[in-house]
């Protein structure tokens, strides 16, 4: 089938098997790798996209579902190289080590931080809670979400503590 | 996922259901897709067509009348009932179970029918709807009928649904809005994880029904209680009515014994 989709702003037209996934089409159809494919079952999130304002597993969702819709990926984040503020406290904050969960992490942030601009640290685990970090750098990604959005202080920073 | 079949987004309900009796067994209804897609990725599902209903006219629908109580459409997501002003005012239940259900970017896409049509025994909705009196409407090319959600389970991804039929509607009556609801879930996890065991809770003018998932094939509703009862009695009537099995996540004998914890701090929640 003929599938139109528009990615980060950009519209495009590809034809795609009825089985192939969201994730599929992004990552083969389009060549954008940044949202990858961990578990293929909706545990684990390193797939998650924006589909029409809604942060969704793209491995649950038939790239057939997404025709005439609206794609935000963490390719559409840096603008010509320069990182967007997400990113950039991820960097700041050592939030990356293997990489492998961060595409999906950090839309499920923008996402959150829509929502809600200045969460909790209760309600950033609960934002994250779709996205694992095998890495278990997860205080080093609070931190950066409390960066984000202008909370990291002397008070915060290196307060969190996973018993 | 590398099975294939082939793939219709009806708009109109005819063209719905005459998809659905002309491939029968063979279809499979796709609303959320987060247990349908996994199912075919794993092999358990080998649908031959896949009939998306959330394009189909008033399937996306949440409504309220002081008639006729919660109209549920098939398209409904988690999040899109976890976050209506009209079930967090009325069925503080429902807001209890959704807001349990697995994550965030699942809530999104998977639907409260789906949950309760896969008729999975550890179903996070079913509770709640089984404790609020809510009735399924299942639909066909031949018409509709109405099954009390009591009677709409038959065991464990089991239901009284006939190849060609839809569950099209769910309907929680008035007289269930204003009930207080408590949903407790043991998970081994605090994130999102499936229920090792759930108690579900609901009273109103002093009755006290429960809803117990992952203790039995289906689940089960316990009613004829009164928040006035001495807690054992509560959690005796709830421990009769269960029948867990020992598995890969717990044995019988700690569900047994966590159905009564729960049911004592749902209790406390609802009394």
């Amino acid at each position: 089938m003929r599938v139109s989709v528009t990615v980060n702003g950009h519209a495009f037209e590809r034809d795609v098997e009825e089985h192939w996934t969201l994730l599929r089409l992004l990552r083969e159809g389009l060549g954008m790798t940044g949202s990858k494919e961990g578990c293929g079952a909706g545990e684990c999130g390193a797939c998650t996209v924006d589909l029409n304002g809604k942060t969704v597993n793209s491995c649950l969702v038939l790239a057939v579902e997404a025709d005439g819709g609206r794609v935000a990926t963490v390719e559409g984040e840096a603008d010509h190289g320069r990182l967007s503020q997400i990113q950039a406290a991820f960097a700041r904050n050592h939030a990356v080590q293997c990489g492998f969960c961060t595409g999906g992490m950090v839309m499920s942030v923008r996402d959150l931080l829509t929502r809600n601009p200045k969460p909790t640290v209760e309600e950033i685990k609960e934002g994250i809670e779709g996205n694992f970090c095998r890495c278990t750098g997860y205080e080093q990604i609070v931190e950066a979400v409390l960066d984000a959005s202008g909370q990291l202080n002397a008070s915060t920073k290196g307060a969190l503590r996973y018993v | 996922m590398t099975a294939r079949f082939s793939y219709a987004a009806p708009t109109r309900r005819e063209e719905l259901f005459a998809l659905l009796a002309e491939h029968g067994a063979g279809a499979r209804v796709l609303a959320g897709g987060t247990d349908l897609l996994g199912d075919v990725r794993s092999g358990l599902a080998r649908p031959a067509m896949v009939v998306d209903v959330k394009r189909v006219d008033g399937y996306a629908d949440l409504a309220w009348s002081a008639q006729e109580g919660l109209l549920i459409g098939p398209a409904v997501t988690i999040n899109e009932v976890l976050l209506s002003p009209r079930v967090r005012q009325s069925y503080p239940l429902l807001v209890a179970c959704a807001q349990d259900l697995a994550s965030h970017q699942i809530r999104n896409r998977a639907t409260v029918i789906g949950n309760v049509a896969n008729a999975s025994p550890c179903a996070d909705m079913s509770p709640a709807l089984l404790c609020l009196g809510a009735t399924v409407v299942l639909s066909s090319r031949d018409g509709s009928r109405e099954v009390p959600v009591t009677d709409f389970f038959t065991g464990a991804k089991r239901t009284v649904l006939a190849p060609g039929e839809l569950l099209e509607r769910i309907v929680i009556p008035p007289e269930a809005a204003g009930s207080r609801g408590s949903y407790r879930k043991l998970k081994r996890i605090k994130g999102h994880d499936l229920g090792i065991v759930g108690v579900a809770a609901s009273s109103k003018d002093g009755a006290l029904r429960l809803g117990i998932s992952s203790c039995a094939a289906t689940p089960l509703l316990v009613e004829g209680l009164s928040v006035q009862d001495p807690a054992d009695d509560v959690v005796a009537a709830a421990q009769a009515a269960i029948s867990p099995i020992s598995d890969v996540r717990c044995t019988k004998e700690y569900r047994t014994h966590m159905v009564g914890v729960y049911v004592r701090r749902a209790l406390r929640e609802v009394a």
